[in-house]
């Protein structure tokens, strides 16, 4: 008995147009990934529940206003005091150390998120070591 | 005179390895890839000298200067809408990174940090642009 199969000419798949396809997908997936890390502020959220009251004389509190039609950045009030963007840090650094503990954000819902992180670098660079937002109790919630 | 080079048998490459090579190189790169998926509408994030780093990950929140929402390209409509996708996806989110808009009103970054939390996210991260020469903080 013969095996017919030798006689035929060895079955060759073509590799080329599989290959030239894994190129395009290696090369689009090389493309579109990217390692780098994105850069943030951490923001721990206090448990849910019981609202925390936990204003005391002892933080820092930061009054910022609703700003004024064409005005860039709210009027601040720390601590009773108005105080502009550029002393901020310096009145931050000033604070004793149980003031460094926290620093209260009260803010309107119309200030610019812009000023809130730039509040929030600052206090960073200060050694605050907690940041906490006022909110309005709503009815409900 | 003859040409001595057409007797010689074709060079062939051996393309078996450089075939595994890029099979392996697709798949490191398929497995690791996380892609960018930008929202529909233009955020400028604030800027800041301090800041951490995060892994890059899905389902990041985007805040827009009138306060549109978006989940990475899908969008978000309204607070409730947000509030359930973020109950259900907690698990892979862990951290939440809110990319909002420096031109977006405190308000609305308040209200989707109050949404996070009630829906049982710790932890969140304030997306700040990219520019070199920051503090990194832990």
């Amino acid at each position: 008995m013969k095996d017919t199969r030798k006689k035929r000419p060895k079955p060759e798949i073509n590799m080329t147009p599989l290959i030239d396809a894994v190129f395009l997908l290696l090369i689009f997936f090389m493309v579109a990934t990217s390692f780098a890390p994105i850069p943030g502020i951490l923001v721990k959220l206090p448990p849910p529940g019981m609202p925390q009251t936990s204003q005391t004389p002892q933080n820092l509190i930061l009054r910022i206003s609703d700003p004024d039609p064409g005005v860039y950045n709210g009027v601040m009030v720390l601590n009773e005091n108005i105080i502009s963007v550029d002393r901020l840090l310096g009145a931050f650094q000033a604070a004793t150390l149980k003031q460094k503990e926290m620093l209260i954000i009260q803010s309107g819902r119309s200030v610019l998120h812009d000023q809130i992180v730039l509040i929030m670098d600052l206090a960073k660079r200060a050694d605050i070591k907690k940041i906490g937002f006022a909110m309005v109790a709503r009815e409900g919630i | 005179m003859k040409i001595r080079r057409s007797r010689r048998s074709a060079v062939e490459l051996m393309m078996a390895p450089l075939i595994d090579a890029t099979f392996l190189l697709l798949v490191f790169f398929m497995v690791a890839s996380q892609t960018r998926v930008p929202p529909s509408f233009p955020v400028e994030l604030p800027d800041s000298l301090t800041r951490h780093a995060f892994p890059m990950k899905r389902f990041n929140l985007f805040i827009g200067r009138e306060g549109l929402m978006s989940i990475d390209d899908s969008m978000i409509q309204g607070l409730d809408e947000l509030e359930v996708f973020l109950a259900k996806n907690k698990k892979a989110i862990e951290t939440l990174i809110i990319k909002a808009d420096k031109g977006a009103l405190h308000g609305y970054v308040i209200d989707a940090m109050e949404r996070a939390k009630r829906a049982g996210i710790e932890d969140l991260a304030i997306g700040v642009k990219e520019t070199p020469g920051g503090i990194m903080i832990d």
